[in-house]
């Protein structure tokens, strides 16, 4: 917690804030959806499921890093969401068959409202400016 | 689910945000005012959980733990984000809570989904 004692102001303060509530609730939702899909149809759409599972987690780890004031950790984390959701949102469509049923990623996160392909990018935007500040 | 009783719990959410995002705008601390508007918005949540518990049951689609897991995580947003919010000391405490209710919202067309496609068949 070194770096939010020297911090002026925490990383999850601020508009930090609003970003981890986002963070905990698609944690949370996309985390529940994805152990209930692994767990009661895992064969329908496995490469979907395990997506789903790993976005649920990367979304978890960004918010405890967020909160935690760990800014290294938390601007991998949604870079790799960035990436991950611009990768998975490719192959959703270049690799149809691979999609049965939609991962959080899939199609830009087009299920979610497209929050998925917004929150990485607004992460990103703050977690930069944090850095510089 | 009840048609206008989901639509009054949906606008009266989209209305909350609608004024927390204003008084985030003013530079609001979260008060008292916030706690009372999340109080009405939860009324009306747990008024749809008591209804909803009433109706689900006897409906025959397969549903049913999906609707209530999602309709219980919905009624604990709120709560979590007056919590999460109210410890700020920058206008985001109040843009916390306010974010709760688009999300309340989102949850609700969702749960309304659930309850059109996988319940009330």
């Amino acid at each position: 917690m070194s770096e939010t004692e020297a911090a002026p102001r925490a990383l999850a303060a601020g508009f930090g804030r609003l970003i981890v509530l986002v963070y905990v609730v698609f944690a949370v939702s996309a985390g529940v959806r994805a152990v209930f899909q692994v767990v009661t149809k895992f064969d329908a759409a496995p490469v979907s499921f395990t997506l789903s599972a790993i976005a649920a987690l990367i979304y978890l780890v960004a918010a405890i890093a967020i909160i935690r004031g760990a800014g290294a950790l938390a601007l991998l984390a949604v870079g790799v969401e960035m990436a991950g959701v611009l990768a998975v949102g490719a192959l959703s469509f270049a690799v149809r068959q691979w999609f049965p049923e939609p991962s959080v990623w899939s199609h830009f996160g087009s299920g979610y409202g497209y929050v998925p392909l917004v929150l990485p990018a607004v992460g990103l935007v703050y977690l930069f400016k944090r850095r510089r500040a | 689910m009840i048609e206008w009783l989901y639509l009054a719990v949906q606008a009266a959410a989209l209305a909350m945000s609608a004024w927390f995002f204003v008084d985030t705008a003013r530079s609001k601390l979260v008060g008292r005012r916030h706690f009372a508007g999340v109080a009405v918005l939860e009324l009306l949540l747990l008024a749809q959980l008591a209804v909803s518990i009433a109706i689900v049951p006897g409906e025959a689609g397969g549903g049913k733990a999906l609707f209530f897991s999602y309709l219980v995580t919905t009624i604990l947003v709120p709560v979590a984000a007056c919590f999460w919010g109210s410890i700020d000391r920058s206008r985001w405490g109040i843009g916390t809570v306010a974010a709760s209710g688009v999300i309340v919202a989102a949850l609700l067309l969702r749960i309304h989904q659930i309850w059109e496609l996988q319940i009330n068949v």
